[in-house]
């Protein structure tokens, strides 16, 4: 066990020197100049390459590649726009995304959870119909529009809920304000969307595949009461692909947090690393890219080790 | 039912074959089948109806004379007639032939036909998408103006003489620009996919057919790629390289890796089958095993995958644009719609309900359609 942990760590680090790469290649082939771009338009000669000195752009690639990478391990990394470190910029809006991100999952599971187990258990009735209609609905909703919609109709026609921004906060997160809760509930709304829907048809299906196993007849044969076997017998045995989709759910989750935040003027890192994109700060979209590609190849490697505690047959040597 | 006829009496057959040529449909209806005649009739009907609303609009002549855009829907037009035409025949000689017979045995896409016919879902999905592609192809006839022609007396109205839909913050009409939006968001969604297929499903072929340091280093450049929300990745490289139509469908076709990994684990499944090892005993070459053992054991989740992927780089397309990364906006786009209507969110909301729903519409329908395909296409599958 200890032995694949270290292989996949050491495989976490290939990837992560694979994208710094990768990503390095990609500013470097950009057309135009970020130095003319910060020193504006009709700017003198000197002026432009003052800030090139300024900025190490004129030193050779690999000297730059270096600077970069060593700033990033160092933290020293300044931003070019925001004129602070790297990580306090994005230290500064991680909170905002975690908060939105944490309630998004706990709602899609609490949604998902019991829609999945019961359109199983009553399969093909009209509850059936309606949880895979309205799933297949939360997968092909455009997460943007959603929160538009969302927007539109609690924002600007009931005004029950604000209609953008982030509201008061207590020690940086706002769940722990009134005001703040409010601002939270369309992001996170929009953003569990597809999450329950995808969480619900997995958990649906699972149960299916496992309602028809022979062990389900047995346990009934025995006596054991019918809820006892679906929540002991099925239930588990039908989370374990859930809990491995975590993974790729995070994917999804930084993806559409993206969207959410920009739509709703959520301060998070989504909405960082969309403005970073802009503003073609390079400092800052690598560091924010080398932090979700971390958070999201540590998050499989939790779910894999977890896979062993959940179904005791796998295990990795 | 008229079995008997079509047995004794070749007169009837006859002439129902000189009634289809003249318009098809009619000679199904004439022996008796009802349902496909009038089937092939509404479509001729539609067909019509197009070349009504072009030659009204003086459209069609100016394809002849000149203007450019005219000219691809008129093509179309024309060979929809002769492909209606031509497969209305193919069909009575089809069906002539095989009334009175019994097949008994049933190929297996035969079987998946049958079973899809009876799927109402994929059918649903399947007309809606035929919709679309039909609007697409003959937005220049069914749009009044060409999506741009600003009218700055009636800048934001709900409903206004002459426009159906309204019009947004430069007085163009929204109709128009769905109509026309219809075509960026299949063109690049489909257009996408397909390098998506052939790029992603290549690599995840070789990958999963030769195993071993290939397959390694394949899979490093996945997770490389997988690292990164493919969104934020998408968006990354627009911002680098430019936003050009053609720019977007090479990001998004080269960058949309989701099909190399299954594309691998169903190669992987059947690399190892007993008849690939047998095919390879007698010599056959690799090249041979992949295109006549494998990919054709591949082509059903190939299928499957390909249209969801179609509905996933639609909404990609309409999110991008929706960040103002994408279509740029002169063009009638509908994520850029929505980006527009943003603005007026708390005055004018009605404007992001349009654009929002032909999304979403167009996503639904290759979602249902890939669903019901997963189902039908499953050999195991039972009803």
């Amino acid at each position: 066990m200890l032995g694949y942990i270290l292989r996949r760590l050491l495989q976490l680090v290939f990837v992560l020197c694979g994208l710094t790469i990768f990503l390095f290649i990609l500013f470097e082939t950009m057309p135009g100049d970020p130095a003319r771009v910060m020193a504006g338009l009709g700017a003198s000669k000197e002026a432009i390459e003052a800030i090139e000195v300024k900025l190490g752009l004129d030193k050779p690639f690999y000297e730059r590649y270096w600077r970069l990478v060593s700033g990033l391990f160092s933290g020293q990394l300044q931003s070019m726009t925001y004129h602070e470190r790297v990580w306090i910029v994005i230290l500064d809006r991680l909170p905002a995304t975690v908060e939105l991100g944490f309630f998004a999952m706990v709602l899609s599971l609490f949604v998902a959870i019991p829609a999945g187990l019961l359109s199983a258990i009553f399969r093909n009735s009209s509850l059936d119909y309606v949880v895979t209609t309205v799933a297949l609905t939360g997968i092909s909703i455009p997460i943007f529009w959603l929160a538009l919609l969302l927007m539109l109709l609690f924002g600007a026609i009931l005004r029950v809920l604000p209609v953008s921004g982030r509201g008061a906060t207590l020690w940086g997160w706002s769940f722990l304000t009134f005001s703040g809760l409010r601002h939270l509930i369309i992001p996170a709304v929009s953003l569990s969307a597809p999450l329950t829907a995808l969480n619900a048809r997995l958990i649906r299906a699972d149960m299916l595949q496992v309602l028809r196993q022979d062990y389900m007849n047995t346990a009934r044969a025995k006596g054991v009461r019918e809820s006892v076997v679906i929540i002991k017998h099925a239930f588990r045995n039908a989370l374990a692909p859930v809990v491995t989709n975590i993974g790729l759910q995070m994917g999804i989750m930084i993806g559409g947090a993206t969207l959410v935040e920009t739509t709703t003027a959520w301060p998070g890192i989504g909405r960082l690393m969309y403005t970073a994109i802009l503003r073609r700060d390079e400092a800052v979209v690598l560091t924010l890219a080398l932090f979700i590609a971390t958070f999201h190849m540590v998050s499989y490697l939790v779910v894999d080790i977890l896979y062993v505690y959940i179904n005791p047959k796998v295990s990795y040597e | 039912m008229n079995k008997g006829v079509l047995e004794k009496n070749s007169g009837t057959i006859c002439r129902s074959y000189i009634l289809s040529l003249l318009l098809p449909g009619l000679g199904h209806v004439a022996c008796g089948w009802w349902h496909r005649g009038l089937v092939y009739l509404a479509l001729l009907a539609i067909q019509g109806g197009m070349l009504y609303l072009a030659v009204m609009r003086h459209r069609l002549m100016s394809s002849v004379t000149g203007s450019s855009e005219y000219w691809f829907p008129t093509l179309m037009l024309l060979l929809i007639f002769l492909v209606i035409w031509v497969i209305a025949l193919l069909d009575l000689r089809r069906l002539i032939q095989a009334s009175g017979k019994k097949d008994y045995a049933q190929s297996y896409w035969q079987k998946v036909e049958q079973c899809f016919v009876r799927d109402y879902k994929g059918l649903i999905g399947l007309a809606a998408i035929l919709i679309v592609c039909y609007v697409a192809i003959f937005a220049p006839f069914l749009a009044r103006e060409n999506g741009l022609k600003m009218d700055l007396l009636n800048t934001l109205r709900l409903y206004s003489d002459g426009h159906l839909l309204g019009t947004d913050e430069f007085g163009r009409d929204i109709l128009d620009r769905l109509i026309w939006g219809s075509r960026v968001a299949l063109g690049i969604g489909v257009t996408a996919t397909f390098i998506n297929m052939f790029f992603g499903g290549s690599l995840g072929l070789l990958g999963g057919y030769f195993g071993g340091a290939v397959d390694m280093i394949i899979m490093r450049f996945l997770e490389i790629i997988n690292s990164i929300p493919y969104l934020v990745l998408a968006l990354l490289m627009i911002s680098l390289w430019g936003s050009s139509i053609p720019m977007l469908i090479m990001i998004l076709g080269i960058f949309g890796l989701a099909p190399a990994r299954i594309i691998r684990s169903e190669v992987i499944l059947v690399r190892n089958e007993d008849y690939v090892l047998s095919a390879r005993a007698i010599g056959a070459s690799d090249f041979r095993i992949i295109l006549h053992h494998v990919l054709p054991n591949a082509f059903a989740s190939l299928l499957v995958v390909g249209t969801m992927a179609i509905g996933s780089n639609i909404i990609m397309v309409a999110g991008l644009s929706f960040l103002g990364m994408g279509v740029r906006p002169p063009t009638p786009s509908w994520g850029g719609m929505l980006q527009s209507a943003q603005r007026f969110i708390r005055s004018e909301g009605w404007m992001s309900i349009y654009p929002g729903v032909c999304i979403f519409v167009i996503v639904f329908a290759f979602n249902i359609l890939g669903d019901s395909l997963r189902d039908v296409l499953d050999p195991f599958f039972k009803e």
